[in-house]
């Protein structure tokens, strides 16, 4: 049986003004044709964007739907206009149960109040009774781990204090909708856990979720389905693993150009100017965007202004969360390059890179062996997207296999344990490409 | 299903009725918190504006029907800074909350109407020292107090001016988010409105232009209807407290209908 669906766009459409409205007396002197010359560009004032365009978007009761896409794209637009905050310009949008808007955290909370009278506040702001925030209060102060903070005035709290409280209180409102806006990047890894923990909770409990976010894990973590928004359109809306994908090809092929972008600002004087690095699949696609166990050939390309007898080169890769996740030194490979001034090219092969999917970012450093002179160390600006087609969670993909041992003695047959066969991760081979 | 924009359902008055309930205690609580004087502050503004006001008319020929002046001016001056703590408030209410209004969504009405409410309190605080002041007069003045059955027109006139501040509670919420002068406007205004709302001095002698053009303003029935129950011991001129009320509830009509329809597009003008 169809159920009636929880939210239900009909090519919507939500146009924003750019400028300032137009009303001022100046404004309307001009309207009116009193103005002698034309102070500014008058257009600027009256322009108008479209943050989304004929969305067509269907969830169903129960439903967890994720949001991505690049910044501007339109996703907070589309949640608040879910939020009932904004109305949209165009098309039919229909919201059927009790939202809740996780848009921010602590709403209206005052921070000469106490934590104990922000809750009843807040919790009011939200949609909640008196009777029921009564009710849930030691679950509210439970979650958010502020104890006997509860009547301290919210102004003394820490900034962390202050969002777990936030949070806590909105996610114990029970909505039928919960529409979450990457409110999740505050509060400790631990806190993190349990807003995901209670995003399931509320999910197996029938409530529908809304997720918008830029953490492609998190997302894939709670979320079943996924819609993909570029320039307020939908580019996307499939299941949650091939979302991800989805995105993050498109962002890796945004991110092509400027991979092999100069690094900006560099000096005049330095020794080691002009560094690009090209990351390149065995598909030789100029996008850096790698299935997982895929080889990389990383192309490093600088100018020597003078001549190096020993030259170090070392490439870093980080996950988008600032995590050292790879790092190669020809240093520790025992290669050293002497090489003459002028521009020079090397090549690092991976023959296999097990990452997850998400995004990393490599950077190139270089010294001077001889001297222990740092010559280069550009900052964390080559883009790489790694897609492991939803197979994995975690940072790496390993070639692995299960298999369940069974026992020699009939009795200790129940308890198969189960072993994995880890793959050796083969050792990366450095390679010099005569410049 | 409901469309994502409608009228408020009956069963969320309720909720919002505590909802109003707990910002204006917020507000209260807020107000007077890490203050010296606390809920002093509440009479300090009308009492000194009554003790500067008797300092300046005490001792010429104010006309207030063998009132003491001082009484006279504080019957006036307690109403009058309950309509304009509430309009000053109201005006930047919604603006004063915009993180709230564009990203949680709820009837935005609480928002110049927990100030009417909060301000409500005030008056009601500054009342009770009236009735301390009439019985100071009583004791050292020599002015016995008229108290009679005309008191109980006092909540009769207390609504009437409920209806007309939050009527103009909403317009100015409203408008001010479209035009920041508002506030500024309505600050000058409610400044200059004291003098011609008979707050603390009478209306000139009937039949005077002066009286034909001032008598349109409902705060001076209002004012004259508060003297009349509160001081006088008399009921209130019922022409002029129906005209109040008359206007109160077209105003509070107009502009609960105008707020409704314009506030789905408050999240984008605040």
């Amino acid at each position: 049986m169809m159920s009636e669906p929880a939210i239900l766009c009909r090519r919507i459409s939500k146009r924003f003004r750019l400028g300032r409205n137009s009303w001022a007396i100046r404004g309307l002197m001009k309207r009116l044709g009193f103005h002698r010359h034309d102070p500014g560009p008058a257009t600027h004032d009256s322009a108008k964007i479209w943050a989304l365009r004929n969305v067509c978007l269907k969830v169903s009761p129960g439903e967890s739907v994720g949001v991505i896409g690049p910044n501007g794209a339109g996703k907070s637009t589309l949640l608040r206009l879910f939020a009932r905050v904004l109305k949209p310009d165009a098309g039919e949008l229909r919201v059927r149960g009790r939202v809740t808007a996780l848009i921010e955290v602590g709403a209206g909370f005052h921070p000469e109040l106490t934590g104990r009278e922000n809750v009843f506040l807040s919790g009011s702001i939200l949609g909640m009774r008196r009777a029921e925030i009564r009710s849930k209060l030691d679950a509210i102060v439970d979650f958010a781990g502020i104890g006997r903070f509860l009547d301290v005035p919210v102004k003394r709290y820490s900034s962390g204090m202050h969002a777990r409280l936030g949070f806590s209180i909105a996610a114990h409102v029970d909505p039928e909708i919960l529409l979450v806006d990457e409110v999740l990047s505050v509060g400790d890894a631990a806190f993190r856990l349990r807003c995901m923990e209670r995003m399931r909770e509320l999910l197996s409990g029938g409530t529908t979720l809304v997720l918008v976010t830029h953490h492609l894990d998190q997302m894939t973590g709670v979320c079943k389905r996924a819609i993909v928004l570029d320039g307020g359109r939908v580019a996307f809306d499939g299941a949650a693993n091939e979302a991800a994908g989805h995105y993050m090809r498109a962002v890796s092929q945004a991110h092509a150009i400027r991979a092999t972008d100069v690094v900006e600002g560099e000096d005049q004087r330095a020794i080691v100017g002009d560094v690009q690095l090209r990351l390149q699949n065995d598909r030789r696609d100029e996008a850096p965007w790698f299935r997982a166990g895929e080889a990389i050939r990383a192309e490093v390309s600088f100018c020597l202004r003078e001549r190096v007898d020993s030259l170090l080169i070392e490439l870093n890769v980080r996950a988008a969360s600032q995590e050292l996740v790879l790092s190669f030194n020809t240093g520790r490979a025992n290669r050293s390059l002497a090489l003459e001034s002028g521009r020079h090219q090397v090549l690092l092969t991976i023959p296999e890179v097990p990452l997850c999917s998400g995004q990393y970012f490599w950077n190139v450093r270089m010294w001077d062996g001889d001297r222990g002179a740092t010559l280069v160390d550009t900052p964390m600006c080559f883009p790489m997207v790694m897609d492991d087609e939803g197979k994995g969670t975690g940072r790496l993909a390993l070639r692995h296999e299960w298999a369940r041992i069974t026992g020699e003695s009939g009795e200790k047959q129940k308890s198969a344990p189960i072993e994995t066969t880890l793959a050796p991760v083969t050792l990366p081979r450095e390679k010099e490409l005569v410049g | 299903m409901t469309p994502a924009h409608s009228a408020i359902k009956p069963t969320q008055w309720i909720a919002f009725r505590e909802l109003l309930w707990n910002l204006t205690w917020r507000d209260i609580r807020v107000r007077y918190r890490q203050t010296m004087l606390g809920i002093a502050w509440a009479v300090l503004s009308p009492l000194s504006m009554m003790v500067i006001f008797t300092f300046v008319f005490g001792g010429t020929q104010v006309s207030t029907e063998g009132i003491p002046y001082a009484l006279y001016a504080y019957c006036g001056l307690a109403p009058w800074a309950f309509f304009a703590n509430s309009l000053n408030g109201a005006a930047n209410s919604i603006v004063a909350h915009r993180s709230l209004v564009t990203k949680v969504y709820f009837p935005r009405e609480v928002f110049p109407l927990s100030c009417v409410a909060g301000a409500l309190v005030d008056f009601c605080i500054s009342l009770m020292l009236l009735f301390g002041l009439m019985a100071y007069f009583a004791r050292f003045g020599g002015h016995a107090p008229r108290i009679g059955s005309a008191l109980l027109m006092l909540p009769v006139v207390i609504v009437v001016q409920i209806l007309l501040t939050v009527g103009l509670g909403l317009l100015v919420s409203m408008a001010n988010l479209f035009y920041r002068d508002v506030r500024s406007i309505l600050a000058l205004a409610l400044q200059l409105g004291l003098f011609v709302s008979a707050v603390v001095v009478p209306l000139p002698s009937r039949g005077s232009t002066a009286y034909a053009l001032l008598s349109w303003n409902p705060m001076v029935s209002l004012m004259q209807s508060y003297r009349d129950c509160l001081l006088h011991g008399r009921w209130p001129e019922f022409g002029g407290l129906t005209y109040a009320a008359a206007v109160g509830v077209v105003v509070v009509g107009v502009s609960a209908w105008l707020f409704r329809r314009a506030s789905p597009r408050f999240a984008e003008c605040v």
